[in-house]
């Protein structure tokens, strides 16, 4: 299935889609979650940023990541600034910092699925899922299943 | 110990410049960053040497332009003490004044240009430009992506208290106190926005707007304005008035920023690098400090900062806070003497940014400050700033050294 750039500036018409990160909301559009790694040295860039921080390739490809983790960061948004009409629109939600298996301190923002805020607990190990928001499938993540996979990280 | 007298040697050292063409298909930071890697590739220096960063542009905030916010962290540069946005003809002089002044050694200038959407039919016809037009700056407030929303809200620090008392597994009564403590002085303090005191217990019971954040976490907004004229220890001579002065300061810089992004752990915020920075440019310690003013937009801003200070090490405020209490004034007295936040801070006297507390450093050691006036303060030490941006560390003092 192939996405143009119109499609994605379509799909996402209140974000700031830029040469930069273009290619991690096409993948969204593909239910895959991509994440710029480095191909000289094999660094995981995030934000999406075309140059490797740690070795100054400008060789980075999007690349599916596992999508197992675990919570580094919870929050919940019960209350959104007067002038936030994106917030208001999307009402309370739990944002997390998933530390991704992939790399230390890889940390991919996101919120959940499947478990109410009060059952998050930091460091809890999570995978990826995909909800529905805005009429868009969207990366969330759940707690790990119990099998061999969710071991990861 | 870094340098700080002033010193007036500047030389640029190396070059770097991008194609110029109508249309690049690049960012504003992906040019920077091609400009700023060819450049310090002709210096012939790592990029390690680079610890002051003059980006683009006037906006801070601006995502996707090469602010020093993006470049310091696309360019993987783990920390510095000086950096700004500038543009035109000026951005030079403050660049050249960094150097000048010791704030930082060895500085990386990036400007870019590109052709915006307003600028022409054929720009205006492009998606990318017309997002950038769109959604840029003010236009967060309609985006829609929780990574980008992410950036510049509160909700980082909500999260971050969180994790503060899973890791160190505290209460938040280590925010609650610095509540208390900021609203029994705004209570002594005429000009202070809201002076009702409150306890510990108020404190649990106000209202939670981003869990676990509270209303009382929260600074108070107001409209304000602050002034400070600023002259030569030799000039300030010549004048009638009391003055004060600098003994050192600093910025802080982390590669952790244009985002907010999360690869960072408690310890390695900007606060630490500040309060690193200035504690290298002067024989003080933490132990001299009379006066303390950690920034306090959110409770646990001035956490971190008395963390940072060397009041304690990381994850260690909340025993400093309780021996520190003076239960009969409900305020701190860290390590039995430095009083914290005298003028009620942003959370109770009013929302002024790290200006309230330049104002309120000053008058206490120039003892303009009547009943509230700290008996014999000859030291004030200020840190201000977010977590992610513009953090600084100043060291004031009665007389100069």
């Amino acid at each position: 299935m192939s996405v143009s750039d119109d499609d994605v500036f379509e799909r996402f018409p209140d974000v700031l889609i830029t040469y930069d990160n273009i290619e991690h909301y096409r993948g969204l559009l593909q239910r895959r979650l991509l994440i710029n790694r480095c191909d000289d040295c094999g660094y995981w860039i995030y934000p999406h940023r075309p140059l490797c921080p740690q070795c100054w390739s400008w060789s980075v490809t999007p690349t599916e990541v596992s999508g197992h983790g675990r919570v580094y960061l919870l929050t919940r948004i019960q209350h959104t600034r007067a002038n936030d009409r994106a917030g208001q629109r999307q009402g309370t939600v739990v944002l997390v910092a998933v530390e991704l298996a992939e790399q230390p301190g890889l940390r991919y923002l996101s919120t959940v699925d499947g478990v109410a805020f009060e059952d998050l607990r930091h460091d809890m190990p999570v995978e990826l899922t995909w909800i529905e928001r805005d009429g868009l499938q969207v990366p969330a993540f759940r707690p790990a299943q119990l099998n061999e996979e969710a071991q990861v990280g | 110990m870094a340098r700080n007298p002033l010193r007036g040697q500047v030389a640029v050292v190396g070059v770097g410049s991008t194609p110029y063409l109508r249309d690049t298909r690049k960012t504003y930071l992906g040019l920077g960053l091609e400009a700023a890697v060819a450049a310090i590739k002709d210096a012939g220096i790592d990029k390690s040497e680079i610890d002051g960063i003059c980006g683009s542009g006037r906006d801070v905030f601006s995502v996707g332009d090469a602010t020093y916010l993006a470049v310091q962290g696309a360019l993987g540069i783990e920390k510095t003490t000086w950096v700004l946005n500038s543009w035109l003809g000026s951005c030079f002089v403050y660049a050249a004044q960094a150097v000048a002044t010791g704030l930082c050694d060895t500085l990386l200038l990036v400007q870019a240009y590109r052709r915006g959407a307003e600028m022409s039919q054929s720009a205006a016809a492009d998606p990318f430009r017309q997002r950038a037009a769109a959604l840029a700056g003010p236009g967060i407030w309609r985006n829609t992506d929780l990574a980008q929303r992410w950036y510049h809200n509160g909700e980082p620090y909500a999260a971050w208290m969180a994790r503060y008392m899973h890791d160190y597994g505290v209460s938040k009564d280590v925010f609650g106190r610095i509540a208390v403590n900021n609203r029994s002085h705004a209570a002594r303090n005429p000009n202070a926005a809201v002076r009702t005191p409150i306890t510990l217990e108020d404190y649990h019971a106000s209202r939670e707007i981003w869990a676990p954040m509270q209303m009382l976490d929260m600074d108070v907004p107001v409209d304000a304005g602050e002034a400070l004229i600023l002259t030569t220890a030799e000039r300030a001579r010549d004048l009638p008035g009391r003055a004060v002065y600098v003994d050192a300061m600093a910025l802080g810089g982390t590669r952790i920023g244009e985002f907010y992004e999360n690869g960072l752990g408690w310890g390695q915020f900007s606060p630490w690098r500040a309060m690193a920075g200035l504690w290298e440019r002067t024989d003080l310690t933490v132990d001299d400090a009379d006066l303390f003013y950690p920034y306090d937009g959110y409770s646990i801003n001035a956490v971190a900062f008395t963390e940072a200070a060397g009041f304690c090490g990381p994850g260690e405020a909340t025993d400093l806070f309780q021996s520190s209490w003076d239960k009969e004034q409900n305020i701190l007295r860290l390590n039995g003497r430095t009083l914290v936040a005298s003028s009620g801070g942003n959370l109770s006297q009013g929302r002024t940014g790290g200006s309230g507390y330049y104002a309120e450093a000053v008058r206490q050691l120039r003892g303009d400050c009547g009943d509230r006036q700290a008996a014999g303060a000859r030291t004030a030490l200020v840190g201000a700033g977010s977590f992610y941006h513009d953090p600084a560390a100043v060291l004031l003092t009665a007389e100069p050294r």
